[in-house]
């Protein structure tokens, strides 16, 4: 009988498996991309409390956090090309089904990543923005060169945390049937009866590049100390 | 050269301010006293729109606004021919000592940032910390960041420039060191209106000094009469309590 575990079978699988973890990096990009334009965007408006469009808000942002990953995952990549077509975008269910997955992702980071850059934005002092307004800027100027920068300082270490959450998260697109990096190697587990050296370079990758983006995120933290 | 006049201010059902009218001539400085909760600092926030009065008129030589109806457009326009000098300080915390200086001076009035560099460092020269220049607020003491802020104040040259409290967070080894540099901007002739407790400095450097009690002004005229004769009981009985509680602190 076979060994269960071959250091041998480990290194064939490494050259297998590794273009796919592009599809792991593509998912990332969009959703923190998407997630902190918008999350930033969201954390704005709900911090001027405007009569109609908070409670909306508000049960978004519950929603997103409320629920799980993976539900939300389901929901999107299946409903929301049809939902598109009900409202008149036909071709929508033709389009690259990646594009749902992205979509899926940053929807839920937003919701995330709102909610970090809000009690961010909420703890810089108020002083801070009547100064900018006393030296003379607009709001937006006052937002975008003094409040903002200082919150992004806060959000930092919340920011990284979620981060690393998604990476981790975006193993889960393989229950929709994409072949990321964690698809591949369930398929080649599947096809050779031998799961366990894939399963194992895949935890070992996501090990290395957590720690790496923990280090990064540390460094960033100690160049943005502003002196204290 | 700047008048207020009728300001009305509730907090809630608590009116804080009920019809205050002031005056101040070019280059005058006036002083403002008064026990805790008299409104001097709220009076101060209407007039740079940190707070929205219920009620009143601001005049500052051509420029008039309603306080209560104020468009974006006038509130901008008042603070940029203003400056206001915090309690707290208020430096910007991401900024050094020498872009919190500049940075009116850049993003509000469009000044180059070579020139605005430049003017930043004669001002922090002239309030005696240019070699603190590249420093971060958080590694200054009290009273330097507070010089940095009235630096930050007066490099936009401006007509008036507000001052609450300006000393009261300091320890008092430091208070000597920024009322210095507010006598050199009462000196350079620029217009101040000063929130204090600093009874003697009020006295030595106002031109005209105003007692305000329960939201109103109760008396005012030039330093010498108000702390040598004041007509009013209610200043008699704060300015006595004043001096010698504030003798007590020291000791």
């Amino acid at each position: 009988m076979e060994a269960l575990f071959s250091w041998q079978r480990f290194w064939a699988d490494v050259p297998l498996l590794l273009p796919y973890f592009l599809v792991t990096v593509k998912i990332v990009f969009w959703g923190i991309g998407v997630g902190l334009v918008l999350g930033i965007v969201l954390a704005c408006l709900r911090l001027r409390h405007l009569a109609w469009l908070e409670p909306i808000l508000h049960i978004y942002v519950s929603f997103m956090r409320g629920t799980p990953m993976l539900v939300q995952l389901l929901i999107i990549f299946y409903g929301l090309p049809l939902v598109l077509a009900a409202v008149g975008v036909q071709e929508a269910v033709r389009w690259d089904k990646m594009v749902f997955v992205y979509a899926a992702f940053a929807l839920n980071e937003t919701a995330f990543l709102s909610e970090i850059f809000r009690s961010a934005i909420l703890a810089v002092p108020a002083g801070q923005l009547e100064a900018a307004y006393a030296v003379g800027l607009t709001r937006w100027q006052a937002y975008r060169r003094i409040v903002l920068p200082q919150a992004w300082r806060i959000a930092l270490p919340g920011f990284g945390a979620d981060f690393i959450a998604l990476f981790h998260g975006t193993s889960l697109a393989f229950l929709v049937g994409v072949i990321d990096i964690m698809g591949r190697a369930q398929a080649l587990g599947a096809s050779t009866h031998h799961a366990l050296e894939g399963y194992l370079f895949v935890a070992l990758l996501f090990i290395v590049c957590s720690l790496g983006l923990r280090v990064g995120f540390n460094y960033l933290d100690r160049r943005l100390a502003y002196g204290r | 050269m700047l008048s207020l006049k009728h300001i009305r201010k509730s907090f809630d059902r608590e009116e804080v301010l009920r019809d205050v009218s002031l005056q101040v001539r070019h280059g005058e400085v006036v002083s403002i006293l008064g026990p805790s909760g008299s409104g001097k600092t709220t009076l101060l926030r209407c007039l740079d729109f940190l707070e929205r009065a219920d009620g009143g008129e601001l005049t500052l030589d051509d420029l008039h606004v309603d306080l209560a109806h104020a468009k974006r457009r006038d509130v901008l326009a008042m603070r940029r021919r203003t400056a206001f000098v915090f309690q707290n300080y208020n430096l910007f915390a991401n900024k050094t000592a020498r872009e919190n200086v500049m940075e009116g001076l850049v993003t509000a009035r469009g000044v180059s940032p070579d020139e605005a560099r430049k003017k930043a460092e004669e001002a922090l020269a002239w309030v005696g910390l240019l070699d603190k220049a590249g420093e971060y607020p958080s590694r200054l003491s009290g009273g330097q960041q507070q010089r940095i802020g009235i630096a930050r104040a007066v490099v936009l040259d401006p007509e008036v420039i507000f001052l609450d409290e300006p000393t009261s967070a300091l320890d008092p080894e430091l208070v000597g060191e920024v009322l210095n540099v507010i006598r050199e901007v009462a000196r350079r002739g620029i217009a101040m209106i000063i929130v204090t407790h600093e009874m003697a400095f009020a006295r030595e450097v106002s031109h005209h000094v105003v007692f305000m009690e329960g939201g109103r002004v109760i008396e005012e005229g030039p330093p010498e009469q108000i702390f040598s004769q004041p007509r009013e009981e209610r200043t008699r009985t704060f300015l006595k309590r004043y001096l010698t509680d504030s003798n007590m602190y020291y000791i």
